[in-house]
């Protein structure tokens, strides 16, 4: 019955190696009905870049804001540097080294671009705790020129701004943080292919200075190969693939791909048979 | 968000610099041009203009209304409104509302009555009938927040549950507010009337320093909203939890995923509202000496109040709001109120203009927002 064409999915199990700033396993996560993760085992050394993949829905974003904090997961262990890590808040993951640039990007539309880049970690007087308000334009414009980011007034509301200037906020402000593990969900999204290849270009500067390790959900193969170390694909809840960049291909990368969608469509197939199948009987 | 300080002194490094030469006729311009321009689009620019206006038009129409003495006739007008408008503009630049300060209002001087003439001196009972307000605001937090029950049912909800309370604690009576009673003493007073001394009795009321200090003095509650508006106004401005009541009306998702703990914000505001609505009541009640059970006077102020908060430019959407334009919007309801009865207009018509002024100042303060975010795109 099984076309012997299409490989069965693979389970990558717990892994680690001495270095691993961050170790995720045996994670799994329901919403409802819905299994975002099912079994999803993954590592991240020190100085990595680390590419998630995975099919829409497959559970990457999910994953992310397991790691960071914002939700928890039903079932599975973390741990940070070795430690026992399970984050109640996002706060929690930040004080263990964590930031996140969310897929929608979490800025505050009504907020001024250095009110965006500081949220949560705003700079604030002491003793009486008012923001100090031109410290964090001074230290937000010295961020966004360090990174090469051209903002022309950090003073307006990021509702202004164009889709790829949001973004570059975004990754700026995590980047700017003390932040030593980065994750990034889609951090090309919104950009032109001009604001993308800088934003590839600070992950590459990022990774040669090697202080910071970063998780990163690319949809584009191409960028994949050419910014991270290796890479890691999500399918159907687990982590079906995990290689060094140096070894896979994106050749290899898409034939995955595309077993998912034929074993997709064997099971709706069947599914469809037996339903067909239990029709006449059920008269 | 109105950012005072600042301008170019703060910028530094290569791409201000492009950016001056990018905009030279800008840069060159003097500071002056910058403050008025910054004061034109402040939020509550437009409404400031539309309250002096109408002060301007009752002045010139009526001989009484730009006096010394009408100015202490409009104070109670508009003071219990800026600070009821105060807490709800917290409440509605998170997107929600709260209807039940009508019932803080109502609810607290009779709790403030209850503990005070159980013995409790008069300053802690205030306190504690505070208290009691705030543990209202938590559970409206609660229901809203953590429940999630939309704002306006839950405080719907509250609004009545509490006006009633305060109906069955009362028994529907009406109470002199302790502390507030004026004492009259006939003191012999002596006059020089043409080189003769005259010695005549005169009545002299005594207030008591808690009376006022607790609505009875003159300017008592202007000095409160005073306080109140401009302590407000910093927090939501100058401090993380303003930022964050910004940002949780902007975008409560973004706002959680940044790490700001929603949750207990929303309930803090929900208490910070309550409070003002019972602080209010209070001071109210010890002005006008008696504690009336009346929810339809307490419901006209609650509603008066939300007019003030979006008059003033607050967004019943969240995300956007000032306190000092509560505080304006007040103003502009009083002077409204206290103008028309000077002018004469018919008792019968004061509601029908209240109601007709308020959707045209809205509307003006609506479409300067609008023009100014329209200019600043791009």
């Amino acid at each position: 019955m099984a076309d012997p064409a299409i490989e069965p999915q693979k389970v990558v199990p717990p892994t680690s190696a001495p270095d691993d700033v961050l170790r995720v396993e045996h994670i799994a996560k329901r919403f409802g009905p819905v299994t975002a993760l099912r079994d999803v085992n993954l590592h991240l050394k020190k100085g990595e870049v680390l590419g998630l993949l995975g099919d829409n829905g497959a559970g990457k974003s999910t994953l992310i804001k397991i790691i960071c904090g914002f939700q928890r997961a039903d079932s599975g262990k973390m741990f940070v540097r070795g430690e026992p890590y399970e984050p109640r808040s996002v706060d929690e993951g930040r004080t263990r080294g964590i930031e996140t640039v969310y897929q929608d990007l979490a800025l505050i539309d009504e907020l001024s671009v250095y009110h965006n880049m500081f949220l949560r970690r705003e700079r604030v007087h002491r003793p009486i705790p008012l923001l100090a308000n031109r410290q964090m334009k001074h230290e937000a414009r010295a961020a966004l020129d360090e990174i090469g980011i051209n903002i022309p007034r950090i003073d307006v509301a990021v509702a202004r701004l164009s889709g790829g200037q949001r973004q570059a906020i975004a990754v700026a402000r995590t980047v700017n943080s003390d932040a030593d593990i980065i994750l990034l969900d889609e951090p090309l999204a919104a950009m032109g292919a001009k604001e993308g290849a800088m934003i590839l270009d600070l992950v590459a500067r990022l990774k040669a200075e090697g202080r910071v390790s970063i998780i990163m959900i690319l949809h584009n193969y191409v960028h994949v190969l050419e910014a991270c170390d290796r890479v890691s694909m999500i399918q159907d809840g687990v982590i079906a693939l995990d290689k060094p960049t140096a070894e896979t291909s994106v050749d290899e990368l898409t034939e995955i791909v595309v077993n998912e969608y034929k074993r997709a469509r064997q099971a709706a197939q069947a599914e469809e048979a037996r339903v067909r199948a239990g029709e006449p009987g059920a008269q | 968000m109105a950012n005072v300080a600042g301008g170019p002194a703060s910028q530094s490094g290569p791409a201000a610099a492009a950016e001056d030469a990018a905009r030279p006729r800008r840069a060159s311009l003097p500071d002056g041009r910058a403050l008025l321009e910054r004061a034109l689009s402040l939020r509550e620019g437009s409404i400031i203009v539309v309250t002096i206006l109408t002060a301007v038009y009752f002045s010139a129409n009526t001989s009484s209304f730009f006096t010394a003495a009408n100015f202490e006739t409009l104070l109670p007008y508009f003071a219990p409104l800026a600070i009821l408008g105060a807490g709800e503009v917290f409440v509605m630049i998170l997107g929600e509302i709260d209807l039940s300060i009508g019932a803080m209002y109502l609810f607290a001087p009779f709790v403030f009555y209850k503990l005070a003439t159980a013995g409790i001196p008069l300053v802690p009972s205030v306190i504690l009938a505070l208290l009691c307000c705030m543990v209202v605001g938590l559970v409206n937090g609660f229901f809203t927040a953590i429940v999630g029950i939309n704002s306006f049912v839950t405080t719907l909800g509250m609004l009545f549950t509490f006006e009633g309370l305060a109906l069955i604690i009362s028994h529907g009576q009406p109470v002199a507010t302790p502390g507030a009673a004026v004492h009259q003493t006939t003191q012999q007073v002596t006059h020089v009337v043409n080189g003769v001394h005259v010695t005549l009795p005169e009545t002299v009321n005594h207030i008591s320093t808690f009376a006022k200090v607790f609505g009875a003095g003159t300017y008592s509650e202007l000095i409160w909203a005073i306080v109140i508006v401009l302590v407000l106004q910093t927090v939501l401005t100058f401090t993380r939890w303003g930022l964050y009541t910004v940002s949780i009306g902007s975008n409560k998702l973004g706002a959680g995923e940044a790490g700001v703990r929603v949750r207990s914000i929303m309930i803090r505001n929900f208490m910070l509202c309550s409070l003002m609505g019972g602080f209010v009541g209070i001071l109210e009640a010890v002005r006008a000496q008696s504690v009336q059970p009346d929810p339809a006077g307490a419901n006209e102020i609650l509603f008066l109040a939300i007019a003030s908060a979006v008059i003033g430019g607050t967004l019943l959407a969240g995300g956007s709001g000032t306190v000092v334009g509560a505080l304006i919007g007040a103003l502009f309801l009083g002077i409204l109120k206290d103008g028309l009865v000077l002018q004469g207009v018919n008792a019968n018509y004061l509601l029908f203009y209240t109601g007709l002024a308020i959707i045209l100042a809205a509307s003006v303060s609506v479409y300067v927002t609008r023009v100014r975010r329209g200019r600043g795109i791009g």
